[in-house]
């Protein structure tokens, strides 16, 4: 049996508040500079909620070089598409794959396999439907009859939660293995998981990733902030004062590879995936564990699946989502890992707000630049820290890496925990 | 590394347009006795279309003793908890505080979003000429019911399923449209393989029988608009077919890692042998004529089971109905099963049940099981003008008693995602090459 692929990260892609490629993000995050301000998409005078980190002047024609493809897709596929894009730009796969013999090029493409993560939609693509129940007056059956003079005919493909994984496809070609993985805030990371996981089972030669969400809408905020889960200021992951989240959006993208191809071509390689773990609380929607039990049981599981020690970890990526409940109890299941020797840990959601599914492949970009920059960033925001969080290594200031190896994590609805191990390349491999 | 680790079917259960539970559903399936029907659950009457496949009589109470959890369940999480029930009961196992971390649940979903009531509440409150006004929003009752919260969002499904069973490991959920039930299971095999659970809940469960679904549907004159003759009206692969029928429900599979269910003296339905995952890139709704990215599907699926077509004995086609799948889809068999194509019985259960969109894959699966368990193929009803086009050994008349060697399941969805999951007959394993792994 042939060993098991290595699997690397060679193109990458990303958009939110903070930039439109992983370097723009990434000079935000280590400047300091939060991308949350006031909410320009409606009025939120005498809101409770006023604040999120959106995207400005999303021009998407431009963004995807296509005037036609904007109108049967929504906001949030137009982000993980231009992600998307820009990866597969910057790894010269195509250009690879268009000076193969047709043969070869469609074996190519049969052997490039595509994982998306995306939160699953928004409530504003019901609202297509509101014009027509204006008119129906409470009539059903007049609801039926005016149907076709008044709803847009392609509603629901652009309500379909797979549609970046489909428009991949069809714009470039790749056919392989795939994906569209809607588990809310772990959509990401749990697609970069299987991804890896299909290249070392040798489903696929390569992997395009997405994560992509785009949530930003009035009634999303409300429900959030009625759940007690959103800040008014800012995110202050595990400071003493934080009070709750602040909604972001956008998309990451990579491209994998398997050792064996990405040298067959020469590509330039940025880093590496060295495995994951995943689990859930089981304790319903919205609540998760006060000891952090699910998301040391995917630590674990991802440091098992890499083969490597606790020790070994030269930085963490928190979830860090400055809610009350989950920053403490992820400062427990960091603490329960890595015991009174944690590496230094940050977490970047006050800088770009919580991208949802996209958190997870935006946030593993950053901690390859951190890893290479041997920079962990500091939390900005971060004034106080909560004294029950002291004990983990969590600053304001920059750290250093303890090693090129950094773990990422990302937990979502439904009380899911997912954990990524990344080796950053060392400049010049 | 060690020999790949093979994964058991040891539970089964169903909720259909024709039975809430396997028997029920089963009899119906084998005889071809359509689920499809006038449409009940609303007024349908101004709509171009007026029948579906509704599931009838359905009260999850009665199997879903928690009250206080089905209050943040719609029609769809309904049925998913009672078909999980059902299989869990089936497979005489469920996770205990012992090896909950060992289990794992990988689900298809439909797509996320309010009730049609809640939708109309919203307009009601907020939206009162048609445009929703953010101040009124901030004031509304609507917006500000945690329950609808909770039942609306896309995970809302694996919540409930996780928390009802106490699983601990990895959960997931997935949506590749009318494909997400099918790519859940494979999920589902892949994770016990791997070794990342020994054990997994899998299903898919989906209604979108509502004024928005149904319109969704209509706008795109997918739908068949026979609504003077609703059982006739689902016929895959019959000359005058003319789009599907919208249907609902759910289907579940307990899967296990073979040697664990062996050593319990599990029955054993099948072995979940192989997953293929495809993207045509071709169209959003269109499937390409020449069965591209099906094939790919079909044949990575039996590469990964090991199995070559000649052992083949049923297939059960995504046979949707419309013009184009049934077409495509008969292309891409024939380009798999080259001469084998007349030795191997087809036939679409949508027949009977309609599409079950997000959970069509996943019931589709569990009618596999079921024909290799009792030998007996189910029928393709309604099939009664054959196409040149579509020139498959369809099972016609009455269900065909037959040994499954193994049996495969297509699903394909919109956007050109497909997915091709086959199922080994246990006693087509010789043990003894297992080495107890």
């Amino acid at each position: 049996m042939a060993p098991t692929p290595r699997t690397l990260v060679t193109g990458c892609g990303a958009i939110c508040a903070a930039g439109r490629t992983p370097d723009e993000i990434w000079d935000a995050v280590a400047d300091g500079r939060s991308a949350i301000s006031e909410i320009q998409q409606w009025d939120t005078s005498g809101w409770p909620t006023r604040i999120a980190a959106e995207v400005p002047n999303v021009k998407p024609a431009e963004l995807l070089k296509d005037r036609k493809l904007p109108k049967l897709i929504r906001r949030t596929d137009i982000f993980g598409l231009y992600a998307a894009a820009r990866a597969i730009d910057s790894s010269g796969l195509i250009g690879h794959r268009n000076g193969l013999e047709a043969d070869a090029a469609a074996h190519f493409n049969d052997r490039s396999a595509v994982y998306v993560g995306t939160g699953g939609g928004t409530y504003d693509s019901q609202y297509d439907y509101l014009p027509l129940l204006a008119v129906a007056e409470g009539k059903l059956e007049t609801f039926g009859r005016e149907l076709e003079s008044t709803v847009n005919p392609m509603w629901l493909l652009r309500a379909l939660p797979n549609n970046v994984l489909c428009h991949i496809g069809i714009r470039f070609g790749l056919k392989g293995a795939n994906a569209c993985i809607t588990n809310h805030c772990v959509g990401g990371a749990l697609a970069v998981g299987e991804a890896v996981a299909a290249l070392r089972a040798g489903e696929a030669d390569r992997a395009v990733v997405v994560g992509h969400d785009a949530l930003i809408e009035p009634q999303h905020i409300l429900y959030y902030q009625r759940a007690g889960l959103l800040a008014t200021d800012s995110i202050r992951p595990f400071d003493a004062n934080r009070s709750g989240s602040v909604f972001g959006e956008g998309a990451g993208a990579l491209v994998l590879e398997t050792d064996a191809t990405a040298a067959a071509r020469g590509a330039t390689v940025l880093g590496e995936c060295l495995g994951s773990g995943a689990t859930t609380d089981a304790m319903g929607l919205l609540a998760i564990r006060a000891d952090g039990d699910g998301l040391a049981r995917a630590i674990a599981a991802a440091l098992e699946d890499a083969g490597i020690a606790a020790k070994d970890v030269g930085m963490i990526v928190a979830h860090g989502n400055g809610t009350t409940q989950s920053d403490a109890s992820e400062a427990a299941a960091i603490r329960q890992i890595f015991a009174a020797n944690p590496p230094p840990v940050t977490a970047l959601k006050w800088a770009f707000g919580h991208l949802f599914a996209a958190s997870g492949v935006v946030e593993t970009l950053v901690a390859l630049w951190a890893l290479r920059e041997r920079s962990v960033p500091g939390i900005a925001t971060l004034l106080e820290l909560d004294p029950d969080c002291a004990d983990i290594q969590i600053a304001s200031r920059t750290q250093v890496p303890r090693s090129d190896i950094a773990l990422v994590l990302s937990r979502g609805f439904a009380g899911t925990n997912v954990a990524l191990l990344l080796r950053a390349t060392a400049t010049g491999n | 590394m060690g020999e790949r680790r093979r994964v058991a079917i040891t539970g089964i259960g169903l909720v259909t347009p024709v039975g809430t539970g396997v028997a029920s559903s089963w009899g119906s399936l084998l005889a071809g006795r359509s689920g499809v029907a006038p449409i009940g659950l609303f007024d349908a009457s101004g709509f171009p279309v007026r029948i579906a496949a509704e599931v009838k009589g359905f009260d999850p109470a009665t199997i879903v003793d928690d009250r206080k959890l089905l209050k943040f369940a719609n029609r769809s999480h309904g049925f998913a908890l009672a078909a999980a029930e059902e299989a869990m009961q089936d497979a005489g196992i469920r996770p205990t505080p012992a090896d909950a971390t060992r289990w794992g649940c990988s689900v298809g979903t439909g797509m996320m979003g309010l009730e049609f009531t809640e939708l109309e509440a919203i307009h009601r409150e907020c939206a009162p000429s048609g445009e929703l006004d953010t101040d009124l929003l901030l004031e509304s009752d609507a917006a500000a019911d945690p329950i609808a919260f909770c039942r609306s969002q896309v995970t809302s499904g694996l919540a409930l399923l996780t928390r009802r069973f106490g699983i601990h490991g990895y959960a997931t959920a997935v949506h590749t449209a009318c494909a997400s039930g099918g790519q859940a299971i494979g999920t589902a095999l892949k994770l016990i393989r791997r070794g990342s659970v020994d054990y997994t809940l899998a299903g898919g469960f989906d209604s979108m029988i509502s004024p928005v679904g149904l319109a969704g549907f209509c706008l795109l004159g997918a739908l068949s608009p026979d609504n003077d003759r609703p059982t006739h009206a689902s016929r895959p692969f019959d000359a005058t077919r003319n789009g599907f029928v919208l249907g609902e429900g759910a289907g579940f599979v307990v899967l296990e890692e073979w040697s664990a269910a062996r050593r319990r003296g599990a029955r054993i339905y099948a072995e979940l042998a192989g997953e293929g995952n495809s993207l045509s890139g071709y169209r959003i709704t269109d499937s390409p004529p020449s069965g591209d990215g099906p094939i790919q599907s079909m044949r990575q699926a039996l590469a990964d089971a090991g199995a070559p077509t000649s052992e083949v004995d049923y297939i059960n086609a995504h046979g949707t109905s419309t013009p184009m799948n049934d077409r495509s889809e008969t292309a891409a068999i024939h380009a798999v099963f080259g001469p084998g194509t007349a030795r191997t019985a087809v036939s679409s259960t949508k027949s009977v049940t309609g599409h079950l969109i997000a959970a069509a894959g996943a019931v589709e699966v569990v009618a596999c099981a079921l024909a290799i368990r009792d030998s007996e193929v189910p029928v393709n009803a309604n099939l009664e003008e054959l196409d040149p086009d579509c020139d498959l050994d369809f099972v016609l008349g009455s269900p065909r008693k037959q040994h499954v060697r193994i049996a495969l399941s297509n699903s394909f969805g919109f956007g050109g995602s497909n997915n091709c999951i086959v199922l080994r007959n246990p006693e087509e394993i010789d043990e003894r090459e297992q080495g107890g792994s």
